[in-house]
């Protein structure tokens, strides 16, 4: 009768042996892996345009804004601006007599979602005045990011201010010479630049802006 | 790059980093139930695993910024700093059977879980990074987001826990 030799612990048989069934049983796993990977990686097909706008800016640019410091564009007039929110309604940064705030928001940005709760609960308390108009306009917009389409977060979070979406490249933020997100500028009546920020402001920075609005001066 | 395929690698990479996770907590509680001996277990083998997720980790991080185009932020390059070389100093190591190489890539997989470690935290504290987004590839902001949690931060954390755990059970391999 013959009998299977079994390989003796620690020979170089056995630890063949062993190798090769670690061997398999990573394969093994990892194509379980794979499988479960692909099993749900299933998301439905998406309209690309989805969170972008085809804004026209007219006008020249403001120079970039370098944090922290003061804005050396105070006093220039800023682009104007005709687009539209996310249903086609028509929104415009444009000289038409009335202050403004605009705040430029990116939906990935975590400092983004802990500011606008914050801007909404403000707007709410009835603290943005008659005579100051706010603006946002969502940017920087990108698909793969966590928290798109932008439009989804703002209805979600019940955000009340005219909103325009900005192109694929960023056409609005670059002329008005963003360098973070959120990011604040003052314009008065004549959409004339008043002070522009970057960051997270609270509600003391927006009561600040305000103030800046209506004083008409930078 | 279609969406689809990002999503798939999103998921292969997350369900991955799961799995070495709790494999990671296994050997470690059979190492506290075992004492010394529990390294026979892997043996040779820990210093081979330990390459795979090395170069599992690195082939990954240059597959999101090379292929689908995610520009890595600064933390992230740390802690590229620290995985890249571990894929060619383990295998190295492995090759040569050379139980010493765990000393020369304990502190790299330490340093980079360090830097992952502070990445997770920025990405719930955000303001440890300053008050705004840089508008391209802030550190605060995920990449991705897994599960409800998981982004890349946290699956480079998984690679340097598993890799170190390897490392603690890699004895020199006696001929």
């Amino acid at each position: 009768m013959t009998q299977t030799k079994k390989p003796k612990p620690g020979t170089k048989d056995a630890k063949s042996k062993s190798t090769l069934w670690w061997i398999i049983g990573g394969v093994l796993g990892l194509g379980l892996i794979v499988a479960l990977a692909a099993s749900i990686a299933t998301e439905p097909e998406v309209d690309e345009t989805v969170g972008f706008g085809d804004p026209t800016v007219e006008g020249n640019p403001l120079p970039v804004y370098a944090s922290g410091t003061q804005d050396v564009a105070v006093g220039l007039p800023a682009p104007t601006v005709t687009g539209a929110d996310w249903e086609g309604n028509p929104v415009a940064i444009e000289a038409d007599g009335t202050s403004k705030i605009v705040l430029f928001l990116a939906h990935w940005c975590p400092h983004c979602q802990a500011e606008v709760p914050r801007v909404q609960d403000w707007v709410d308390a009835g603290n943005l005045p008659d005579d100051v108009e706010l603006i946002s306009v969502a940017t920087s917009t990108d698909r793969s990011r966590p928290n798109w389409p932008p439009q989804d977060w703002l209805v979600e979070e019940g955000w009340t201010s005219p909103v325009i979406m900005d192109d694929q490249i960023g056409t609005v933020a670059g002329n008005f010479g963003m360098a973070g997100t959120p990011f604040y500028v003052v314009l008065d009546g004549e959409n004339n630049n008043l002070g522009r920020v970057s960051g997270e402001i609270g509600t003391e920075g927006l009561d600040a802006l305000v103030a800046l609005a209506q004083s008409g001066t930078g | 790059m279609s969406a689809q395929t990002i999503l798939f690698f999103n998921n292969l990479f997350a369900i991955l980093t799961l799995v070495v996770l709790v494999a990671a907590v296994g050997l470690v509680v059979y190492r506290l139930v075992k004492g010394p001996d529990a390294a026979a277990l892997l043996d040779g083998k820990a210093i081979w695993l330990a390459w795979v997720v090395a170069l599992v980790a690195t082939v990954g991080s240059l597959m999101y910024s090379e292929w689908f185009h995610f520009v890595p932020c600064r933390l992230c390059w740390f802690q590229r700093i620290a995985m890249y070389p571990l894929a060619i100093i383990l295998l190295v190591g492995a090759i040569r059977r050379e139980a010493v190489v765990k000393f020369y890539a304990m502190p790299i997989a330490l340093i980079g879980l360090a830097v992952s470690i502070y990445h997770n935290v920025v990405q719930f504290y955000p303001s440890l990074e300053g008050g705004s987004c840089d508008p391209l590839n802030p550190c605060s902001a995920r990449s991705i987001e897994m599960f409800g949690f998981m982004d890349l931060p946290f699956m480079a954390g998984a690679a340097f826990i598993v890799i170190a755990v390897l490392l603690a059970f890699y004895t020199k391999v006696k001929e």
